[in-house]
């Protein structure tokens, strides 16, 4: 499961990155509520300071909550039957948790950072030096996530790719 | 406080009278509209005969699965509200006519319920007891792939199912008492990955921008509830960081045939709604029912015959032996609050520096601190900016700031000060039972007294407030009947459907205001007018401050309005405004006292002024025995009254 969600990633962010972009800028029509975040192109999601906030809104009020996130809820394709889609999770995770992921790689641990490190595949004797190395090159991380959670994603991707403490998660195993 | 009558509309007891007049022998043909059956017809025949004979709509399962409960009439109605969850006409009142007619639906393909598929995949649990009952025979009856639901059930990879309870929320009405939901414990998770789980939550579906008619609808069950997955990740956010209510988590003790027969009948929740009911059909009463349905030999609904308030159904889980390990997830203010506490005075003085302004972090003397000193002190800060920061564009500032502390704490290579963190509510199903009754004696004046008070629910504060949030009371439906010596019969001495104080210390930190309602009826001696009845409102705003000279107390202050009507008044009526103040302090574990005294002055109707002083101490017997005395006192009447307090 995690190695096909961090292929699927990979392969998100070096080949198909320019075909999410061209979706996403001529407009999904199924992003808006009523169909879903379960589809939403959360890895070219602009970063919004308030976006947790406003998924929290629209979850708590209810309106979005059951269409997002309703069990067997109807149309097929296009809420996930209230799952996010496998090769979005990493990303929805980025974008969703962004202020507590900060927080974590500032100080080199916690549960936000260690959840994103399992859904991004990195194998458990390996998130020590992977958490250092958010530490290290902290403002450059966060920098790219205040762009986009698939720049954050990426950024640490390749940064793993270049540690070699971390070469595993960049040989993609 | 619940209200159950009122589901017997006309509409549904004409429906309800309809029905009796049918006959209770099983009849396929009401509900065989679908398409041609695939398999064997003959088998449909003989499956329905086998049904019959061994009762199995009568069995607790059949019951469980579709939410049958005995009606007035001796009869069963189910509470599932939505009409694609049955497959026969009159299934939501015929328990048989309804197993017969999903029985059909079984040989059939054509697609069913809200969310559109065969039946044998939209009621999955249905399907598996009814097959496991029955035996089918897969060649008579083919079974259908249902890869929809397979996809969606090991996508959840389920290993274990915790309840989940974020403790009450003084400044929303439908959080007051909290709220429940389950969360999917995946294999594999740990403690540090466990947010990445899905959680299984039940809630009312409001229109945006409702307005106050939201309280009264929900009371009364005008909104649907559904059933949703949304990631916890999401709402630990909601509540730990935005809302800043502990978190309490609850592992439930269930065998992995149990953990899968609750997600197949959550499956089979996406076909279904329930008309939402704050008090008694509300999230806790149907996240007990998918329990139900995990093990439907364990009997929980049925403890809730009125009102149902979470705290409630967790302490009935775990008096059931269904609780293993129960683990807190302090909300962001308690993180700070804990995190300040191990700070030495001179830490806290830079803590404050620090958020004020960031700059702040260059200083020499802060720069002399130990490196751990620093990085403790940074990320006490971030806590509390990502806790101020948390909410729309005015937060901004926060987390700007916050921006500034965390690049500063990342150019320290120290791994976290691990420190306890004592959660603020304690764990809820250890607290006192949250309705209570109480037997008092005292004298008012020179008359001497009997009394019996009973509360609804659910703390005042005076009670011991383990496991409910400190310095906060709700009282809803209490009234006391007092007989007094010198008259002949009882009277009703106080009633209130809801009384509220909550008082929140304020500090360099912590801001928020504290208030109070209460609304009732009491009684008063004014002149010639002895126990006379008194209706009242009562409302205030204030500010609170903690101090520490020998132990710990609470003192507050407000400006309130009040209107009383009573035709002990001229006009029988007045209306004013005053003060109070007041303190609260726990002199032992066990022993508690509170004083206040209140100032008002009725410039409108009867033009009058009052004095009033109270002073009352609480001493705790058991968990659920208390002790107290309270002195009342209002120009010219005095009131002195001493009650044994039993919770349950």
């Amino acid at each position: 499961m995690i190695k096909r969600v961090l292929v699927i990633s990979l392969a998100l962010l070096f080949g198909l990155q320019a075909g999410f972009a061209m979706a996403a800028a001529t407009g999904n029509p199924d992003t808006g509520p009523g169909c879903g975040l379960g589809k939403l192109a959360w890895q070219n999601y602009p970063h919004q300071k308030t976006i947790g906030v406003q998924v929290l809104e629209a979850t708590t009020n209810g309106t979005f909550a059951s269409n997002t996130f309703g069990i067997s809820s109807g149309t097929s394709g296009c809420t996930n039957d209230g799952q996010f889609w496998a090769e979005q999770k990493v990303y929805a995770f980025a974008a969703l948790n962004f202020d507590n992921l900060a927080q974590d790689m500032a100080r080199g641990q916690g549960e936000h950072l260690t959840s994103l490190a399992s859904l991004m595949g990195v194998p458990a004797d390996q998130q020590p030096a992977f958490f250092a190395m958010t530490q290290e090159r902290y403002a450059f991380f966060v920098n790219a996530g205040e762009s986009s959670p698939s720049a954050l994603v990426k950024a640490l991707n390749d940064a793993a790719a270049t540690q070699p403490k971390l070469t595993k998660v960049s040989l993609n195993k | 406080m619940g209200f159950r009558s009122h589901r017997l509309e006309p509409r549904k007891l004409l429906r309800f009278i309809f029905l009796c007049c049918l006959t209770a022998i099983l009849q396929p043909s009401t509900a065989s509209s679908g398409t041609a059956a695939a398999g064997d017809p003959s088998y449909l025949a003989e499956l329905i005969e086998r049904a019959i004979t061994a009762h199995l709509a009568d069995e607790r399962e059949w019951r469980v699965l579709l939410h049958y409960r005995k009606n007035l009439w001796g009869g069963f109605s189910s509470m599932q509200d939505d009409p694609g969850f049955f497959m026969a006409a009159d299934g939501k009142t015929n328990p048989q006519a309804e197993l017969a007619a999903t029985l059909t639906k079984f040989f059939s393909d054509e697609l069913v319920g809200r969310s559109k598929q065969p039946a044998q995949c939209a009621f999955v649990a249905r399907y598996h007891w009814l097959k496991d009952k029955l035996q089918f025979d897969d060649r008579r009856l083919p079974a259908q792939p249902c890869e929809r639901f397979w996809r969606w059930f090991n996508e959840f990879n389920a290993e274990s199912i915790s309840v989940i309870f974020p403790t009450g929320f003084m400044n929303n009405p439908s959080s007051m008492f909290g709220h429940t939901f389950l969360r999917i414990d995946a294999k594999g998770q740990t403690p540090y990955t466990r947010i990445l789980a899905y959680t299984i939550n039940y809630a009312a579906e409001v229109p945006p921008d409702e307005g106050p008619a939201y309280a009264f609808k929900g009371i009364f069950g005008a909104y649907p509830g559904y059933f949703t997955t949304i990631p916890y990740y999401l709402k630990v956010q909601e509540y730990r960081d935005i809302e800043n209510r502990d978190i309490w988590e609850y592992r439930l003790n269930l065998t992995e045939q149990q953990v899968r027969r609750l997600l197949m009948h959550t499956w089979e929740m996406g076909n279904a709604y329930f008309d939402y009911f704050f008090f008694d059909e509300n999230c806790s009463f149907h996240i007990l029912s998918l329990i139900e349905a995990a093990e439907p030999s364990i009997h929980l609904l049925d403890r809730f015959p009125f009102y149902t308030i979470p705290v409630d159904t967790v302490r009935l889980l775990a008096e059931s032996g269904l609780v293993g390990e129960v683990v807190s997830r302090p909300s962001r203010s308690t993180l700070v609050r804990r995190k300040r506490e191990a700070m030495t005075g001179e830490e806290r003085v830079w803590l404050n520096r620090l958020i004020r302004d960031p700059a702040a972090l260059r200083a020499e003397r802060f720069r002399s601190f130990s490196i751990e000193q620093q990085a403790f002190v940074l990320e006490t800060a971030s806590d509390y900016l990502l806790m101020r920061g948390s909410g729309g564009p005015e937060g901004e500032p926060f987390r700007e700031k916050n921006r500034s502390i965390l690049a500063a704490r990342s150019q320290l290579k120290v791994a976290p000060k691990e420190i306890p963190i004592e959660p603020y509510v304690k764990q809820p199903d250890l607290g006192h039972g949250t309705s209570r009754i109480g037997f008092g004696a005292g004298w008012r004046n020179d008359r001497a007294f009997e009394e019996i008070n009973v509360r609804a629910a659910y703390q005042d504060l005076l009670d011991p407030d383990y496991g409910y949030t400190p310095n906060a009371q709700i009282e809803v439906m209490s009234f006391a009947v007092r007989h007094y010596h010198n008259q002949s019969q009882a009277r009703l001495e106080r009633f209130s459907p809801v009384n509220m104080i909550s008082i929140s210390p304020i500090d360099s930190l912590f801001m928020a205001p504290s208030w109070k309602l209460n609304l009732g009826m009491n009684t008063i001696n004014l002149g010639s007018c002895q126990l006379c009845t008194n209706g009242y409102f009562n409302g205030g705003v204030g500010g609170a401050v903690e101090t520490h000279l020998l132990g710990k107390q609470i003192f507050y202050a407000m400006g309130e309005v009040e209107a009383d009507a009573s035709k002990a008044y001229e006009d029988s009526y007045r209306i004013g405004g005053g003060g109070s103040v007041g303190m609260l302090t726990d002199i032992t574990d066990r022993w508690k006292l509170v004083a206040s005294t209140t100032y008002l002055q009725y410039p409108l109707g009867d033009k009058s002024h009052d004095w009033r002083w109270f002073v009352g101490q609480r001493f705790s017997l058991t968990t659920n025995l208390a002790f107290r005395i309270e002195y009342n006192h209002r120009s010219h009447d005095n009131d002195v009254l001493a009650t044994l307090h039993m919770y349950f």
